[in-house]
């Protein structure tokens, strides 16, 4: 049986991913699959399945998820960002490794999907 | 998206078409009334090596006539302005409000006020205010949100907002939220500002 201390994270971890409504879920699941490499918005949207712009992803979802700690973004040039997940999220490190441990053959479909 | 905030939509998207016909009708008319009462300039005179007909334009252009019309295609313009930031339609609200008795119970006290703005009062004494965007104009996302509680003091506020996905600012927790998160993230929000144990 884990711990009290695990247990409340997950508790907690279960508690934000369903308030979130479904773009934001897609992008967690998936760049924590994708963790530790980052994705650019074109990559993001295409593996989230959004079929609007990348750019509108960027400008709204994507720039409220950055300003709460959930994503990091790091502007390469004014048109290209590199997306990853915050690793250091007291939430999300927990299900970043829950995907390393437990999510290799979803991490290979995701891979194989980033490659195309 | 909820039905009563595709109806909001609908209405937002008929009433802004409506707008501005009007307001482009309310153009002409300024147009016509305020060119056709005869021109007042302020005296100056254009250049002599202008051209006849150059200074006739120059006389219209140059006259009091022009400030009015400006003035008043401004004061247009403004009350527009003023009337797109002040309300949103009123779906939209009883949506809103519903979502948050809905979580809070039947009895909580809500303040809807101009700007698109709410503030739901807690138990606790404290309280959220939301502030509703109709249409971010950068993304082109209908209803999205901005969750700002009252001003908190405790410790590790940071990573109470963090453990909750929102953020804190002038020790306050705010996030943004989109239409369909409302419900869920309210609840995390109240659930937060709950956890938070005054500096002792």
């Amino acid at each position: 049986m884990a711990d009290d201390d695990t247990l409340r994270t997950v508790y907690e971890l279960v508690q934000l991913m369903s308030s979130l409504n479904e773009t934001r879920r897609a992008i967690l699941l998936a760049l924590s699959h994708v963790y530790p490499r980052s994705v650019s918005g074109v990559q993001l949207g295409r593996l989230i399945g959004y079929s609007g712009k990348s750019r509108s992803l960027y400008r709204g979802v994507l720039t409220h998820m950055k300003e709460d700690g959930m994503i990091l973004v790091d502007e390469l040039t004014p048109r290209l960002h590199a997306i990853r997940i915050n690793s250091e999220h007291p939430l999300l490190s927990v299900l970043v490794e829950m995907c390393r441990k437990f999510g290799e053959d979803t991490s290979k479909i995701y891979a194989k999907a980033l490659e195309e | 998206m909820d039905c009563l905030l595709k109806h909001a939509q609908g209405l937002y998207i008929s009433r802004q078409r409506i707008t501005i016909a009007t307001l482009m009708v309310i153009f002409a008319f300024a147009f016509h009334s305020f060119y056709s009462l005869g021109i007042h300039g302020f005296g100056a005179t254009p250049p002599e090596w202008f051209p006849v007909g150059w200074t006739e334009i120059f006389d219209v252009v140059v006259s009091l006539n022009t400030v009015a019309f400006f003035l008043a295609f401004s004061l247009i313009v403004f009350a527009y302005g003023l009337w797109s930031w002040a309300f949103l339609p009123s779906p939209a609200v009883s949506y809103t409000v519903a979502a948050f008795r809905g979580l809070f119970g039947q009895n909580v006290r809500i303040q809807y006020r101009i700007g698109k703005r709410f503030r739901v009062f807690l138990e606790s004494g404290r309280h959220i205010d939301v502030r509703c965007r109709i249409k971010e104009a950068s993304s082109g996302d209908w209803f999205v949100y901005r969750f700002t509680s009252c001003p908190l003091t405790g410790n590790n506020l940071y990573s109470i907002a963090l453990r909750h996905g929102m953020s804190s600012r002038n020790r306050r927790f705010t996030t943004w939220i989109g239409h369909d998160e409302l419900h869920h993230r309210a609840l995390l929000m109240a659930k937060a500002m709950a956890s938070v144990t005054p500096a002792s």
